[in-house]
């Protein structure tokens, strides 16, 4: 336990002993501290101790690349996600812009049907998610972890309200339908779990993914199919 | 007129940014720091956007020395490169070093919080009208900028070209 303990206070950064944490996963540790005079996040990814350590260093390693890949990717097609300030590949911190006054899209949900608002009243929104989803598609990102929690919604000044996309944790990049499919299915599921009676307005999401694609009409059927399966492949045969 | 920032990732730094127009000796300067009379990194400043940017490259290079990485042959080499979007030495300092006929210059200093630093001994060899450093996007060349980091109109539409710009640093090392 003392060797542990030894260990596992080596491996945290200096710098994140006194950040203070606001979330923790089975990935990764998030936390809030000021970065260069700015207020920033930093996700670590931790070493886990269960795995072998060459295994795990390179796991870890290819994760954290491929987070800061596919936020860059997505903000050169014009997607809204953090700011990537500062990697720190030597301990797998990712240093990112603090999106601030923004609430998730889970509890802009919550908040409007708690309030007794018309699902319509959220359309707007189902109809910005889907058109959004369908450009990183496009982009061949998938994110791979799509939910409600994952995307956040910033008031601005002007008005607009725009949707932000974050934890890029579990993102690959694919051009293949069925990984797509797979991706909105994982959102539905979420989605419709978190929220509900909202078929009406994921359908909403959908039709706008689909009139915003060129390619969802291909997705769309992978969705079908990967709803009667579920999201593993049968390996059967 | 300077800016100093300190490095909260390493503490016992700071990070001191001068900012000079109407300079008439960068050849000299240039030479120097090439002899290693200037402890400091000399940065053509129509490259930079704004003085979070050179903070930025100085935190990493500060990171990259102390983990033993660095890819050039010294703390101030190294703010240059940092602040290219490619890995590409010799392009990087052609591009954000400063050439014999340029006439302004920012100079980046890193040294200890205790010790004084002499920025004296700086302000006495750039021949040259001290601008506060806040005023760095006066001098910056907006479209080359564009251009050399590849940051197509789509993109502004989620950010600010400063954006762009960091998150292209950031990421090179991954890309």
């Amino acid at each position: 336990m003392a060797e542990a303990d030894g260990v596992s206070a080596r491996s945290v950064p200096p710098y994140l002993r006194e950040a203070e944490l606001i979330k923790q996963g089975a990935e990764a540790r998030v936390y809030r501290i000021r970065f260069l005079g700015k207020s920033a996040i930093v996700k670590e990814r931790f070493p886990k101790r269960y795995r072998h350590h060459v295994l795990d260093e390179k796991l870890t390693r290819r994760r954290t690349a491929q987070e800061v890949r596919s936020i860059l990717r997505c903000r050169k097609a014009g997607i809204a996600a953090p700011v990537v300030y500062f990697v720190d590949l030597s301990t797998n911190c990712i240093f990112l812009e603090e999106i601030a006054d923004s609430i998730t899209v889970r509890e802009h949900i919550a908040a409007a049907q708690a309030s007794g608002q018309s699902v319509e009243s959220l359309h707007h929104l189902a109809e910005k998610m889907g058109r959004v989803l369908a450009k990183m598609h496009d982009e061949d990102v998938i994110h791979g972890d799509l939910t409600t929690s994952n995307m956040l919604l910033k008031p601005e000044r002007s008005g607009d309200l725009p949707l932000l996309l974050i934890d890029f944790g579990l993102s690959f990049v694919s051009a293949l339908a069925e990984d797509k499919g797979v991706d909105l299915y994982v959102l539905e599921k979420a989605f419709l779990s978190t929220h509900p009676n909202t078929e009406t307005l994921f359908q909403k999401l959908l039709q706008s993914y689909t009139a915003a694609s060129k390619k969802a009409p291909a997705v769309i059927k992978k969705l079908d199919e990967v709803r009667l399966r579920g999201r593993k492949r049968s390996m059967v045969g | 007129m300077h800016l100093s920032s300190g490095l909260e990732l390493f503490p016992e730094f700071v990070v001191t940014q001068l900012l000079f127009k109407d300079v008439k000796n960068c050849a000299e300067l240039r030479k120097m720091a090439m002899e290693g009379k200037i402890a400091g990194a000399l940065i053509n400043p129509s490259m930079v956007l704004d003085p979070f940017q050179t903070l930025l490259a100085a935190n990493k290079a500060v990171h990259v020395q102390k983990i033993g990485k660095m890819k050039t042959r010294s703390l101030y080499s190294e703010i240059i490169f940092n602040l290219s979007p490619t890995n590409n030495i010799s392009e990087a300092f052609k591009r954000f070093g400063i050439s014999d006929n340029d006439n302004a210059v920012l100079i980046v200093l890193v040294h200890n919080k205790e010790e004084a630093y002499n920025k004296d001994d700086v302000l006495s060899k750039a021949d040259g009208q001290q601008i506060p450093a806040d005023q760095m996007s006066t001098l910056s060349d907006l479209a080359k900028i564009k251009k050399l980091y590849k940051v197509a109109p789509q993109e502004e539409k989620c950010g600010s070209v400063l954006d762009a710009v960091i998150c292209r640093m950031a990421a090179k090392d991954v890309v």
